[in-house]
């Protein structure tokens, strides 16, 4: 399956508009996508932010997403670095 | 919680800014006797360097979402009649500019201001909100903030509990 992974915060300029496309087996789920993210960062970005993304959650546009859920049928993942809010 | 009792939003500051006293309108009703409201404005340091202002990127579907999830939890935790609104903003402030209003009405206080701190703490905390703040000399730098993953969100509180991080109102 294609999936989208629009990237947030620190992690935003990491990619060209923010945005990351992989494809990852069917069925896969958010640790397929974690892992899958830090080895595209790997090869492709100057600086791979591995401490970052590891402590980065993954989300729907409803839900905050738990390493063992399903990525979603849309294939539209976003990746939320530390949030700071107020 | 009743939709007709929670007003929350996204604001983009250049359609306008955060109105406190809208927020304390909407939460207001004859049954209730207290009303509480937090107003986060951006100041003009943090961590010993002067801040010119923060630009905040939301992601504002989610954040909606998880705004109705906080009034949830704090309906279960005051057990009692509760108005709230919840209105953060995005895109860059200037100093002075407020950030985030959260008001709480219910028919006493302490209910009131409970809801209101519990609120405004998950606001900050677990809403999908990042501000980068930008100083005097030019330069800019995301803030430190909280994990929303599973795997970090134990060591962060731990880390929270030990210090003070990120540029936080109050």
């Amino acid at each position: 399956m294609i999936v989208t992974l629009t990237l947030y915060g620190a992690l935003g300029d990491a990619a060209a508009d923010g945005r990351v496309t992989l494809t990852l087996d069917h069925g896969a789920r958010v640790a397929d996508a974690r892992q899958a993210l830090t080895e595209h960062a790997r090869a492709h970005w100057s600086d791979p932010r591995e401490s970052l993304l590891a402590r980065s959650a993954f989300a729907s546009d409803s839900a905050v997403l738990r390493e063992h859920d399903a990525v979603p049928d849309n294939g539209q993942l976003s990746v939320l670095p530390p949030v700071s809010g107020g | 919680m009743n939709p007709e009792m929670l007003d929350a939003r996204i604001v983009d500051i250049a359609e306008g800014g955060i109105d406190a006293a809208a927020a304390l309108d909407f939460v207001s009703d004859p049954r209730f006797g207290g009303l509480a409201c937090f107003v986060g404005k951006v100041r003009a340091q943090n961590l010993g360097r002067v801040v010119t202002g923060i630009s905040y990127q939301v992601h504002a579907a989610l954040a909606c979402n998880l705004f109705r999830g906080f009034a949830e939890r704090a309906v279960q935790a005051v057990d009692c009649e509760l108005k709230l609104s919840i209105v953060h903003a995005t895109g860059r402030l200037a100093v002075g500019d407020v950030a985030v209003v959260v008001a709480a009405g219910t028919p006493h206080r302490d209910e009131a201001f409970r809801a209101c701190r519990m609120v405004i703490e998950a606001v900050k905390h677990e809403a999908p909100i990042w501000k980068r703040e930008h100083y005097e000399d030019g330069d800019s730098a995301w803030s430190e903030g909280c994990s929303l993953c599973e795997t970090s969100r134990e060591h962060d509180a731990g880390h929270a509990r030990g210090q003070h991080h990120g540029h936080g109102h109050g």
